[in-house]
């Protein structure tokens, strides 16, 4: 199922084979989607902005965000696996992801391209980084 | 001209730290700026040091009034990732205790409120009632703030005297309707402090992603319970409040009227609640044969929706990653477009409205 195509009732009654539920939540699309793509479709759905789940992959193997909407209930889920810090934001197209965004950006120093943002300052005077990523570079 | 009023770090209404960078322009608010972090915590990374067990007490330390909430969302995803299913008399438990947190911490907020308006009295009043919500809370759990209730796979203890509950539930209900929402409905103090004070419209609001009674207050009838209904919620019959005022007062209605709709819950849990185990026959797994996998639960917290993604590396005693979404994280942006406009005496309230909890944002 191409996500930028979709519709509140393809994605409630999809065929299976269009998604995979696993853990809780519904996981649509392909590798191939682009972040902002996905979520012009969901707010063309109607779908609530939830949150970005971060996660450093091992052996520097970078990142993989996970951005999760609510649809009607349903908590449907997209990944993003990151070779590089860098993703374009969403925030011009989801008010809502403004703090998630700048919250990742000082958890694990990725940068949200298209966008300025003023820090949260989640820890004062540390760098972006510590408090989540691994290996922090000064 | 123009100046800037710093509000905090350390609310004079709520006591909590945060600080609020108000543009003014005579008494009028023009605009905000929101600074969080000043009591980070890190307990995302600390998880990631502590095992299936400690974990659960760890979590439970994210927030003081919604601390079963917590445990709850986490051992729901945790339970996702291992496949088990608490027992229908946990999933009561669940219930009970999640009510019983909600009313204790919509009784406090009311208080609160009701201070912050000058109304003493009333403050006292809330908290007398909340007081003996916390009386059973302590009389269910041992404790009056971090319960230790969940487990993975169900409960720890038992509600043994549900009779008792149900005494407290019809007094809390009597004065909620004789005094606490006749009250804040139709005296002058209350209408002239909250009437159309920090408005949120339903477009601004469902673009910044509010949650819980701040989008409830704004007509959108969002709520987790009914939409996807965990623990034993689907066979509990309750109305979700809907105000589309938008203002304090809507806030304030929304929450009073949850009260209501809560002792209504707890009514029904408390009398049909099925004779059983308390923990699922598996409760005994063993997190190390766990392949590796990722789980996510969400839970209608006080506040609004609490998301858990938990990750389990294989092999491992501890997880590899807890996110925690907390509802005040995606609420308070929402105060910097509520006080544009308003006076700057009201944005104490304004902000206070929001139910803000910085015990859960700078977690």
């Amino acid at each position: 199922m191409n996500a930028v195509d979709i519709t509140p009732d393809e994605i409630l009654d999809a065929e299976p084979d269009a998604y995979s539920e696993k853990g809780g939540v519904f996981w649509y699309g392909d590798a191939g989607l682009n972040v902002r793509d996905v979520a012009r479709a969901m707010n063309s759905v109607g779908a609530r902005f939830i949150t970005i789940t971060t996660y450093e992959l091992p052996a520097n193997g970078g990142f993989r965000l996970e951005y999760h909407w609510d649809l009607m209930g349903n908590l449907l889920g997209f990944t993003f696996p990151l070779a590089a810090n860098s993703v374009e934001s969403i925030y011009d197209l989801c008010e809502a992801a403004d703090w998630i965004e700048r919250e990742v950006h000082e958890e694990y120093r990725i940068d949200f391209t298209g966008r300025e943002y003023e820090p949260l300052l989640l820890r004062e005077g540390g760098v972006c980084g510590v408090n989540l990523q691994k290996e922090v570079v000064q | 001209m123009s100046y800037e009023i710093p509000m905090g770090p350390y609310h004079p209404g709520l006591e909590e730290p945060y600080k609020l960078d108000m543009i003014c322009e005579g008494e009028t608010v023009k605009d905000a700026k929101l600074h969080i972090g000043f009591n980070f915590r890190g307990i995302e990374h600390l998880a990631e040091t502590r095992n299936y067990i400690q974990v659960i007490a760890l979590m439970e330390r994210v927030c003081g009034i919604c601390s079963f909430i917590h445990t709850l969302t986490l051992c729901q995803a945790m339970e996702k990732l291992t496949g088990q299913t608490a027992p229908p008399r946990a999933q009561y438990i669940r219930v009970v205790m999640g009510e019983l947190e909600r009313l204790h911490s919509h009784v406090l907020w009311a208080g609160i409120a009701a201070k912050l308006m000058g109304f003493k009295t009333m403050f006292m009043t809330c908290f007398e009632i909340r007081e003996k919500v916390m009386d059973v809370l302590q009389a269910i759990s041992g404790n009056r703030v971090n319960y230790a209730m969940n487990c993975v796979g169900g409960v720890n203890r038992d509600v043994e005297d549900p009779q008792s509950i149900l005494s407290m539930v019809d007094a809390l209900e009597k004065e909620m309707q004789k005094t606490i929402i006749p009250i804040f409905t139709t005296s002058k103090t209350a209408t002239s402090r909250c009437a159309g004070i920090g408005v949120l419209t339903t477009e601004k609001a469902r673009s910044l992603g509010v949650v819980g009674p701040v989008a409830r207050a704004s007509g959108i009838g969002q709520d987790l319970r009914k939409e996807a209904p965990y623990a034993a919620y689907a066979e509990m019959d309750f109305d979700v409040p809907v105000v589309p005022d938008g203002d304090v007062r809507a806030r304030l209605l929304v929450r009073a009227l949850e009260i209501m709709e809560s002792c209504k819950i707890l009514r029904q849990a408390l009398t049909k609640m099925p004779n059983g185990e308390l923990v699922c026959q598996d409760s005994k797994f063993n997190f190390l044969k766990l392949s590796a996998s990722t789980a996510t639960a969400r839970v209608e917290a006080p506040r609004g929706e609490v998301m858990y993604s938990v990750s389990w590396k294989e092999g491992s005693r501890m997880p590899s990653r807890v996110h925690v979404r907390t509802p005040t994280y995606v609420n308070m942006p929402s105060v910097r477009f509520m006080v544009q406009g308003a006076r700057l005496a009201d944005t104490p309230l304004i902000q206070a409205s929001v139910d803000p909890c910085y015990s859960c944002t700078d977690r």
